[in-house]
């Protein structure tokens, strides 16, 4: 703020004149601003006048007359800002005091006002830059928990079913299937908190792409007989018949959206009937809007519950039987969101919840064309069963591969407990495929793979066919697995019949090159 | 007659220029923003290990935005001392730091200026020196008019310095 000298002459400020003899003391003053006393040392009066003794010292009155603006003078209860300037005369200085304190107040809340938004700029600024590198620490927090913890569900998973194939007893059965369903609960906790960190970082990427939507609605009807039945509670469905067949959006989050509600509806419902309806709200061209409405007659929720119903780890039910982790909904609502569209709830207690969901979708106006089925394989005829080695350095991990593959009655299967040993593995043995964990020590999987790929001219080490597996079941993972050079990807836990189709398959199209 | 010094804190708003000064002088702070306009003016007498005292006139002047040269020159003239404040957490309050120097260097050829961080508290004492000194930022003290440290053992290397 530029402050000018000589304001006096375009406002009416109260003025004080001081005459002072050459030793500092008070000749002649008015009382119009201060109550300050003839004889009084000016020194004294206020640390700013100890300026005038300087002055003499260094000889700074050169100019005869200084200006001094916009200067806090306090005596007492008197404060002021005033301009001062002093004038050597002859056998005196005359200081004039020019009070301009509301002028000075004013330009004060302004100046205030400007400086306080730059600061507000840049601590905003600051408070992004900690919140964003939070953010990155969480996602990568989250990423490398959940490696950490799918490993070891991998194996509890895997063993499970390996467990529920052995003679059992009653109690036995039992309890492997509380020990499935809670490894599955766990499992789903994780793909929520992964969801739900991938979605509120940006890096959830909505996919439009072709689907049948009277097969994804179908789905939920077969989902969902099982425990209809056996909560004796009606499921009703009423879709449209004017929705087309095939629509373009992101199948995957939308029955991710819906099957959360429907979930839920089936959870909280012990009587009565659950109705899920799809109308159109509108078509225009390509694009159409859909009404999604899953009515339930289940204990419904509390009216001051309900703002809070979208937030993360909320739980309004307190009874322990019904499972949840507390993310559905909000992931629910955040993927809504995503797909641009709007998620509405009614409810009463003890009568029920009503969802209502409006989603946007694409269609082609051509002629559709039905969806390829998964290609059914077969192992090639062999006389000999085919090698396996399984790269992993985790044992329990090792145990429950080779304990799946050797059911088979197929494979045979080898053990290598890093990217070093597999090296050595493969040029002392031929292998049909190889089954590869990415994360081991020495040299990792993405590595070992490399060198396979890229070092031996010998097409039987070189073109091995081999699978990558990990914890980090994301598409960066299999991204990076097909660009090392490995021909497929399974995450962990896997399925059996998953584990045993990719092998089959990445042999059967090995057979036929 | 009683020892006077003329000490002048200068450097961009907000660097907490009035928070030193009122450190220095009544041992308080405050998290309140508040804007100096012009320059207030007050003085502290401090004792000098050779028993003299020291009374020094601390002048609090508003800050700048862009350049030490937007400071009214007649509020530096008679001074003893400068002390220029920069805010350890925001990098445009010393970015000009060295050209600033220069100019008190050329225009008060005997005043010695002194370099304090302010808002210590704010950051690590150590990553941040380092920063500084790979930005060719030198500085005389790092200090915390909140938390008081380094602030009143600064003033009373500064009064030794200026009575030698």
């Amino acid at each position: 703020m530029t402050i000018h000298p000589n304001n006096h002459l375009q406002f009416n400020p109260q003025i004080q004149v001081i005459n002072l003899d050459n030793g500092g003391f008070i000749k002649k003053t008015d009382k119009n601003i201060f109550d300050w006393s003839k004889g009084s040392l000016i020194f004294e009066v206020h640390p700013f006048f100890e300026v005038l003794r300087n002055f003499e010292e260094n000889n700074l009155f050169e100019k005869k007359t200084l200006n001094f603006p916009c200067i806090h003078i306090e005596d007492g209860k008197v404060e002021k800002i005033c301009d001062i300037t002093f004038t050597l005369e002859e056998q005196e200085v005359v200081i004039i005091l020019f009070d301009y304190t509301t002028k000075y107040r004013d330009l004060n809340q302004i100046a205030q006002q400007k400086n306080e938004s730059i600061l507000l700029a840049r601590e905003l600024e600051l408070k992004n830059k900690y919140l964003l590198e939070k953010e990155e620490f969480k996602n990568s927090f989250i990423a490398n928990i959940n490696h950490e913890i799918r490993t070891p569900l991998t194996s509890i998973l895997g063993f499970v079913e390996v467990l529920e194939k052995t003679k059992l007893t009653f109690e036995q059965e039992e309890l492997a299937r509380i020990i499935k369903r809670e490894s599955q609960h766990l499992n789903a906790l994780i793909d929520d908190m992964i969801d739900l960190s991938k979605i509120e970082s940006g890096k959830l990427k909505v996919v439009e792409e072709r689907f049948s939507f009277y097969n994804l609605m179908n789905g939920f009807k077969e989902s969902y007989s099982k425990i209809t039945e056996e909560k004796q509670i009606i499921f009703e469905t009423n879709i449209d018949p004017n929705i087309q067949e095939y629509l373009i959006g992101d199948s995957t989050r939308i029955y991710q959206i819906l099957n959360n509600i429907l979930t839920n509806a089936f959870k909280f419902t012990e009587e009565g009937k659950i109705v899920f309806s799809v109308t159109k709200n509108y078509q225009r061209t390509n694009k159409l809007s859909l009404n999604f409405k899953i009515e339930d007659t289940g204990i419904g929720i509390l009216e001051e519950n309900i703002p809070y119903l979208f937030e993360r780890f909320t739980r309004f039910n307190t009874d322990k039987r019904v499972s949840g982790t507390g993310l559905g909904l909000a992931i629910v609502k955040n993927l809504v969101d995503l797909l641009n569209g709007e998620i509405k709830v009614n409810s009463a207690p003890e009568k029920g919840t009503s969802f209502n969901i409006k989603l946007p979708f694409k269609f082609e106006i051509t002629k559709a064309t039905p969806k390829r089925k998964k290609k059914k394989y077969t192992l090639p005829k062999s006389t000999t069963k085919f090698r396996i080695l399984v790269v992993e350095d985790e044992e329990i991990t090792q145990y429950l591969i080779m304990k799946i593959l050797i059911s088979q009655g197929t494979f045979f299967v080898d053990i290598a407990i890093n990217g070093e040993e597999a090296i050595k593995y493969i040029e002392r043995r031929k292998y049909d495929l190889i089954l590869m964990d990415l994360n081991i020590s020495k040299i990792d999987g993405y590595q070992t793979t490399k060198i396979i790929r890229n070092n031996y001219g010998d097409k039987f080490i070189s073109e091995i066919p081999i699978i990558g597996f990990s914890g980090k079941s994301n598409d960066i993972t299999r991204d990076k697995c097909i660009r090392s050079g490995m021909d497929d990807f399974i995450p962990k836990p896997f399925e059996q019949e998953e584990l045993i189709y990719k092998i089959t398959k990445q042999i059967a199209k090995k057979a036929t090159d | 007659m009683k020892l006077s010094k003329k000490v002048v804190l200068l450097g961009h708003f907000g660097v907490g220029k009035t928070s030193l000064f009122r450190r220095f002088i009544d041992n308080e702070f405050s998290e309140e923003y508040k804007v100096t306009l012009g320059v207030q003016i007050k003085k502290k007498t401090v004792q000098l290990p050779d028993g003299r005292e020291l009374s020094m006139i601390i002048w609090d002047t508003e800050g700048h935005s862009n350049s030490i040269e937007d400071t009214r020159k007649s509020y530096l003239l008679g001074s003893h001392a400068f002390i220029y404040v920069f805010d350890v957490t925001r990098p445009e309050t010393y970015r000009t730091l060295n050209q600033d120097l220069e100019y008190l260097k050329e225009n008060y050829t005997k005043v010695p200026a002194k370099i304090l961080g302010n808002k210590l508290d704010l950051v690590n004492e150590k990553e941040i020196s380092n920063h500084l000194t790979s930005q060719n930022i030198y500085f005389d003290c790092l200090a915390s008019a909140k938390t008081n440290k380094n602030v009143q053992d600064f003033f009373s290397d500064l009064a030794k310095e200026i009575t030698k």
